[in-house]
């Protein structure tokens, strides 16, 4: 198909010569509405001789009809369906066996997704999700675009994002949908270390090369430390969490660079790591102005036969934090120097039946918000907090690969109300197309 | 004076040769070649598709030729589509005559994520398969992490074209 296009082309550049001769505008008019009808008639006589050499050695009854042709691997029906949609949603429901009055459920998440095809080579991609089912001045759910970026391959091995994008860290973050992960809620690390569903807003490029390594490094926005809340415990929950600025009106004096590195050339497994660092006090006149994050991770995935194991390990750092902390003194929530997570989960595949499959999943988790904070002079050392440690078994009910049911009971070492850590049961029902 | 007419067309023609350059790993008779370099004719063919009940989607139209050298059939060449996660990825699937997989190519891959599945050790998983296997993701053909649904979708594509050839093509005249 490319190619008649350029013979069109071609034909026409010739044709174009011949309008040389002709003077006046109307007559050249008159010509350009010919070669206009001489290009439609050259159309027809390509895709006529397409069809019959399509057709082959049987007659033309047995053939599908190419106007209902809507997957066929030509560019131009390609363009045709250009605009897509998609989307995923999760509906939880937690049950803290010591305290069953804050049980809750809730509607985490209902997400429409977009991509449009410029061209073969030019996307937008875009996500908008509602969290807790309302959003409003009074309610406590979120609107939000979650990705929004346009993507042009250079080449088929590399290519170049810009926008809100996904921060390539981890093995959650930029696959969040439901169906991808085991339990009803995301696993702490890559909620409390690597901040999922973590964005930022920049310019990336990407690629892959035939021995099986996937990269992607970029140039965007990054974390604002001048969010710190020292009276919040969000600090403690989620450091990365609490000053993410998520391209709403971001302050951007200093630039964050990251970069991710995944391997996959032996088919099931995958091997990768990511890191993220820059200046977080975003050019403000305060005590934390020169505080740099720096957040790194390794990850392994093995899906083998029945079985999927992974796992994941993380560890930030914040420097230049000690002035800063010292202007919270007697506040609860300090900034960490150092926090840290790890985990590492199996699944079996034990039923599989038409579409569907029960996964039993067993995963253990460690992670500490605040594994070390800044020295401060006078004894008003800040102690590290206590390492939280989480088993969470359960089974993913997989109706068909898009649709899941979850249960899972998760132990935790420490209870938190404040963060809501404490032994739960939990249900949950996921759905992507 | 007039040649500045045909400065957008030729501009349009090469953006339209760049941007196909920029997603296209290998070309039909590119992949024809790679699978039976022995093949002097590659002869277009049609399947009676409707027949078939192979739970294809809408509008499902592969592009079947016989690759012969001379009136030795040595197998069969297959062009098809599948939706990656929402743009079409075209991939070719050679068969040799007795329906046994030769190759697995894939010729055109629009999206950037999941794009994996143009690697080698992992379309080398599908050599030798044939209607007997399962050819089913997480069975016999293992996974891509982050890439799940190109990896579905093209295992389930060739997993219908096995079974076109099973259904429509052994049988049929040479």
């Amino acid at each position: 198909m490319q190619r008649a296009h350029f013979t069109i082309a071609i034909l026409a550049i010739g044709s174009m010569s011949a309008v040389n001769a002709h003077a006046d505008d109307a007559a050249l008019h008159a010509e350009i509405d010919a070669l206009r009808a001489e290009i439609a008639a050259l159309k027809a006589e390509v895709r006529h001789i397409e069809e019959e050499h399509g057709t082959g050695n049987v007659t033309p009854a047995s053939a599908p009809a190419p106007a209902s042709v809507s997957s066929a691997p030509t560019p131009q029906t390609a363009t045709a369906a250009a605009t897509t949609l998609w989307g995923y949603g999760e509906m939880n429901y937690n049950h803290p066996t010591a305290r069953a009055a804050d049980a809750q459920a809730d509607l985490r998440r209902a997400v429409i997704g977009f991509s449009h095809a410029f061209d073969d080579a030019t996307h937008v991609y875009g996500e908008l999700e509602w969290e807790h089912a309302v959003a409003s001045a009074e309610d406590a759910g979120e609107t939000e675009v979650e990705q929004l970026y346009v993507e042009h391959a250079l080449a088929p091995d590399y290519g170049v994002r810009a926008g809100l994008m996904l921060v390539p860290l981890g093995l959650l973050n930029e696959h969040h949908e439901p169906t991808q992960y085991y339990g009803v809620e995301r696993n702490f690390v890559e909620t409390a270390i690597i901040p999922s569903t973590w964005r930022e807003g920049g310019v990336a490029i990407y690629g892959n090369t035939d021995f099986g390594l996937s990269w992607n490094a970029g140039i965007g926005t990054g974390p604002d430390l001048g969010k710190w809340d020292p009276a919040s415990d969000e600090g403690r929950q989620s450091p990365l969490g609490s000053i993410h600025q998520e391209l709403q009106l971001a302050r951007a004096r200093d630039p964050s660079l990251f970069a991710a590195l995944n391997w996959s050339a032996v088919p099931g497994l995958n091997v990768g790591g990511g890191a993220f660092t820059g200046k977080i006090g975003q050019g403000a006149d305060f005590a934390g102005k020169d505080a740099r994050l720096l957040l790194g991770e390794l990850h392994a995935r093995w899906q083998t036969g029945p079985f999927d194991f992974s796992a994941l390990y993380a560890r930030g750092t914040i420097s230049d934090t000690q002035a800063l902390n010292l202007t919270f003194s007697g506040e609860p929530t300090p900034v960490p120097k150092a926090f840290w997570g790890g985990y590492a989960q199996g699944a079996w595949r034990a039923l599989a039946w038409n579409e569907s499959n029960l996964s039993p999943f067993v995963r253990y988790e460690q992670f500490n918000t605040g594994a070390a904070y800044a020295t401060q002079p006078l004894g008003l050392d800040t102690p590290a907090l206590p390492t939280e440690k989480v088993w969470t078994a359960g089974i993913n009910y997989y109706l068909n690969p898009n649709v899941v049911f979850k249960i899972d009971y998760q132990d935790f070492n420490r209870d938190d109300v404040a963060l809501g850590y404490g032994n739960r049961f939990n249900l949950g029902l996921g759905y992507q197309f | 004076m007039h040649a500045r007419w045909l400065i957008p067309i030729g501009v349009g023609a090469a953006q339209a040769a760049h941007v196909a350059h920029a997603t296209q790993y290998m070309t039909v008779e590119q992949a024809q070649r790679a699978a039976f370099p022995q093949a002097t004719t590659f002869e277009m063919t049609r399947a009676d598709l409707h027949a078939l009940a192979l739970d294809a989607p809408a509008g499902w139209s592969p592009r079947i030729w016989q690759a012969r050298n001379g009136n030795q059939l040595l197998g069969w060449f297959f062009a098809d589509a599948v939706i990656g996660k929402s743009e079409a990825i075209d991939y070719a699937l050679a068969l040799d005559a007795n329906g046994s997989v030769i190759a697995l190519e894939v010729l055109q891959y629009r999206e950037s994520h999941g794009s994996e599945v143009r690697l080698a050790p992992w379309r080398k998983q599908f050599v030798g398969k044939t209607i007997r296997d399962p050819v089913a993701l997480n069975q016999d053909i293992k996974n891509i992490s982050g890439a799940t649904l190109s990896c579905r979708h093209l295992t389930e594509g060739v997993q219908r074209l096995l079974k076109l050839h099973a259904h429509a093509l052994l049988t049929a005249p040479a």
